[in-house]
């Protein structure tokens, strides 16, 4: 397979654009096919061959615009000056200052393809980069000799020669110039995508948290994708029926009349319901970042995928729901952290009040098909835990899950009342990651 | 005409398709050029009405091949897109037959009669009691076929995996009668409306086509097409309305398929020319919802007088 191909497929998976080897395959036969010969042809059909849905079409155009581009010393205005100008015989001019001089443009593109290849500006990954790519691409294309020509010809000193070189010194601008922008646009291309990916991968392993304001535009994207996989794939299922086993009692039932020679069958259906999730977040100072992005997530979820009435506690409990309803959810999610207008009182954490606050007013919330999730760190500043009541709402929902921020070595140890709750939940895991999220809520609506 | 001139370059079957009354652009015929001749199945998608699936018909009828089209919705599964046993009948055979299998048995120690029965083994299950169901009946035709997967994108997840292997390989099994193959491969499309993404296995298998609401030249030559008798001028005006309303923020926009329903209404009211009365009364056939209509409503006086006042009414009157 020739390397222009492996090249541009490489830089279309560093924007995001999903290609297997298979696609690369009928990439490779698309252009047995059809040849370089057509721009044109050559687009649209890789563009059906690699690029699979309407966002990947965009980005598959960005990338072969630039990755394709002939468009270097094609700016007239600054070449034509320069072009059509001779040297006048007793002087031998190097060949980037004839090409230069002449205006030629494909002589000039070829030399600057050929120049990036040798310098091998497909490796480019940092932007400081860019200069030293830029000396060496303009040192392959016969920079110094370019400046010999200059130095003869000022030396000379006639009229015509003069003029000559204020033309080449003009001409030496331009050339730089566009090898300046050959390199950015290489760059963008190259390097940009492949950092912002790396970026990203490194938010989804790290400590929610550890997270620094700064990340939060770039985390709230990955979160958008994360749930948009996963409305993608939940939404329908809760509409799904499936046609599961023969129902002997309907199907005898159907066909008395055939004297029960069963003529119309009838299957046995399951329904996949909606889930109804209750949240119980621990807001105090320690856990304010995890709560942020667990929220987030699960808000941004489709209605239709889940239901959710949401608690927020310290030292007692109350309910958020309101919030969310009222200011959407990133309004919601950035006043919850600061804890005003709430019913809660910012002091220790107290998950035994919490638990009594629940059993005395929203007890009756829990039913065989609500989970509940609990997200705090289960220290509870030595106080009585309270893990009957616990127990009790685990007998009356559907299960229990604890999310926890910490690693499970340390539940248990000091204040946290982790060993004691953990017997009453159906499920409990670390997480503090944004991939950990992700999995934790996948798991819920299964 | 044979396929083999239709599919030859690029350009004959931009010609094949305006000859069955289809106008391509450049990209979709280079697409269909490569499904062609790779033998891979193709992917359609685009907004609801530009036609995806006329695509498919068209080339069908260009290829002079039977269109065999499978329509998904929610809950499809294997017994309506494949095959199907003729339950009813076979029941129904062994109730007439109940004498004949009495014959068989009769008399005769229960070892025995199953030994009879086993020389009949799989009479109930051969073809004659077979229903091909239109993924069968694709791989079924000795000539080849078009076969249309129709908003695959409503299906479920099973049966998207189900159909990778019918269309990765063209072969089917059927336990009772064996594998079939496909006796001559067919063409595939496969359409979508994108109401959810489909999985990335089905993608890889397919090439994939876009298919945009067209610009006003394409869509002008399309109504002229669709629609014998349109007068040009007339053509200018409501193309260059439709085109206008697309960049208005409303519920749904127009397609193609609803210019051509305009377009056939106006020229049963025996209209030459738009205006802003004749807009209104007729503004249903391309807007489906109330509060689309009211949109376009409030600013129909100075949508028409841009139109009627610029170039596209002055250049025919």
């Amino acid at each position: 397979m020739d390397d222009v191909l492996t090249t541009f497929v490489n830089v279309l998976r560093d924007h995001g654009v999903r290609i297997s080897t298979s696609e690369t395959i009928d990439a490779a036969e698309t252009i047995a096919l059809l040849g370089y010969d057509d721009r044109e042809t050559l687009r649209d059909a890789l563009a059906a061959a690699l690029a699979k849905s309407l966002p990947e079409k965009q980005l598959f155009h960005e990338c072969f615009d630039r990755f394709f581009s002939f468009t270097a010393f094609s700016r007239k205005e600054t070449s034509r000056e320069a072009a059509g100008r001779r040297p006048d015989g007793n002087v031998a001019l190097s060949p980037l200052s004839l090409m230069l001089l002449s205006g030629d443009q494909a002589g000039l593109m070829a030399s600057l393809a050929a120049a990036g290849e040798m310098s091998n500006l497909n490796g480019i990954a940092l932007f400081t980069q860019k200069s030293m790519f830029q000396r060496r691409i303009l040192e392959a294309m016969g920079l110094e000799a370019l400046d010999g020509d200059l130095a003869q010809l000022q030396a000379e000193g006639s009229d015509s020669s003069g003029r000559l070189a204020a033309a080449l010194a003009g001409a030496r601008e331009y050339c730089a110039e566009e090898v300046r922008r050959f390199v950015d646009s290489q760059h963008d291309l190259h390097a940009k995508a492949r950092m912002e990916a790396l970026m990203e991968r490194r938010l989804l392993h790290l400590k929610l948290s550890d997270m620094e304001a700064r990340d939060f535009n770039r985390m709230d994207t990955i979160i958008r994708k994360m749930v948009k996989r996963i409305n993608d794939v939940h939404s329908r299922r809760k509409k799904r029926w499936k046609r599961g086993f023969l129902d002997l009692k309907k199907t005898l039932r159907k066909n008395i009349t055939f004297d029960e020679v069963p003529f119309h069958l009838r299957w046995k259906r399951r329904k996949i319901e909606r889930p109804d999730v209750i949240v119980l977040c621990d807001i105090s100072r320690s856990m304010q970042k995890v709560v942020r992005f667990f929220l987030l997530f699960l808000y941004s979820l489709n209605r239709t995928v889940v239901r959710i009435r949401s608690f927020a506690f310290c030292s007692n409990l109350a309910e958020v729901s309101p919030l969310f309803d009222r200011y959407g959810v990133e309004e919601a999610v950035a006043r919850l952290q600061t804890g005003h207008d709430l019913d809660i009182w910012m002091g220790r954490t107290d998950y035994g009040q919490v638990f009594r606050d629940f059993a005395a007013n929203y007890l009756h919330l829990l039913s065989d098909r609500t989970t509940v999730i609990i997200l705090g760190d289960g220290r509870n500043n030595f106080g009585g835990p309270e893990a009957g009541i616990l127990k009790t709402m685990g007998e009356r929902s559907k299960r229990i899950v604890w999310l926890n921020p910490e690693l499970p070595t340390f539940w248990g140890t000091g204040d946290s009342a982790m060993k004691q709750y953990l017997p009453f939940c159906s499920l409990a895991r670390e997480c503090n990651t944004l991939f950990q999220l992700e999995r934790a809520i996948d798991s819920l609506l299964k | 005409m044979t396929h083999h001139h239709i599919y030859d370059s690029i350009e004959t079957i931009e010609h094949g398709f305006r000859s069955v009354g289809y106008l391509t652009s450049r990209h979709i015929a280079t697409t269909l050029y490569l499904a062609y001749h790779l033998g891979k199945p193709l992917l359609v998608e685009g907004p609801a009405g530009v036609g995806k699936t006329e695509l498919a018909k068209k080339a069908a009828e260009g290829l002079g091949l039977m269109l065999i089209r499978l329509q998904c919705y929610e809950g499809l599964d294997e017994s309506k897109a494949l095959y199907e046993w003729k339950y009813g009948k076979q029941l129904l055979y062994t109730q007439i037959l109940k004498d004949k299998l009495n014959d068989l048995t009769g008399g005769k120690s229960l070892e025995e009669s199953i030994e009879a029965l086993h020389r009949y083994d799989d009479i109930f299950f051969t073809e004659h009691f077979l229903e091909p169901r239109p993924l069968l009946a694709a791989l079924q035709q000795e000539k080849g076929c078009v076969l249309l997967i129709d908003e695959v994108d409503k299906s479920d997840d099973e049966f998207e995996a189900f159909l990778l292997e019918v269309l990765s390989d063209f072969q089917v099994s059927i336990p009772e009668i064996g594998t079939i193959r496909a006796r001559t491969r067919p063409l595939v499309f496969l359409t979508s409306n994108n109401t959810r993404d489909l999985s990335d296995a089905l993608k890889r298998r397919c090439l994939h086509l876009y298919i945009p609401l067209p610009d006003p030249k394409l869509e002008r030559e399309i109504v002229m097409i669709q629609v014998p008798g349109i007068s040009e001028a007339l053509t200018r005006q409501l193309v260059a309305f439709v085109q206008k309303i697309r960049e208005l923020d409303i519920k749904k926009v127009p397609s193609i398929s609803e210019t051509i329903d305009w377009a056939r209404v106006l020229i049963l009211l025996n209209r030459k020319s738009l205006s802003p009365e004749i807009v209104r009364d007729t503004l249903h056939a391309i807007l489906k919802f109330e509060a689309d209509i009211d949109v376009v409503r409030e600013r129909l006086p100075e949508m028409t007088r841009q139109i009627l006042n610029g170039r596209e009414g002055l250049s025919h009157g």
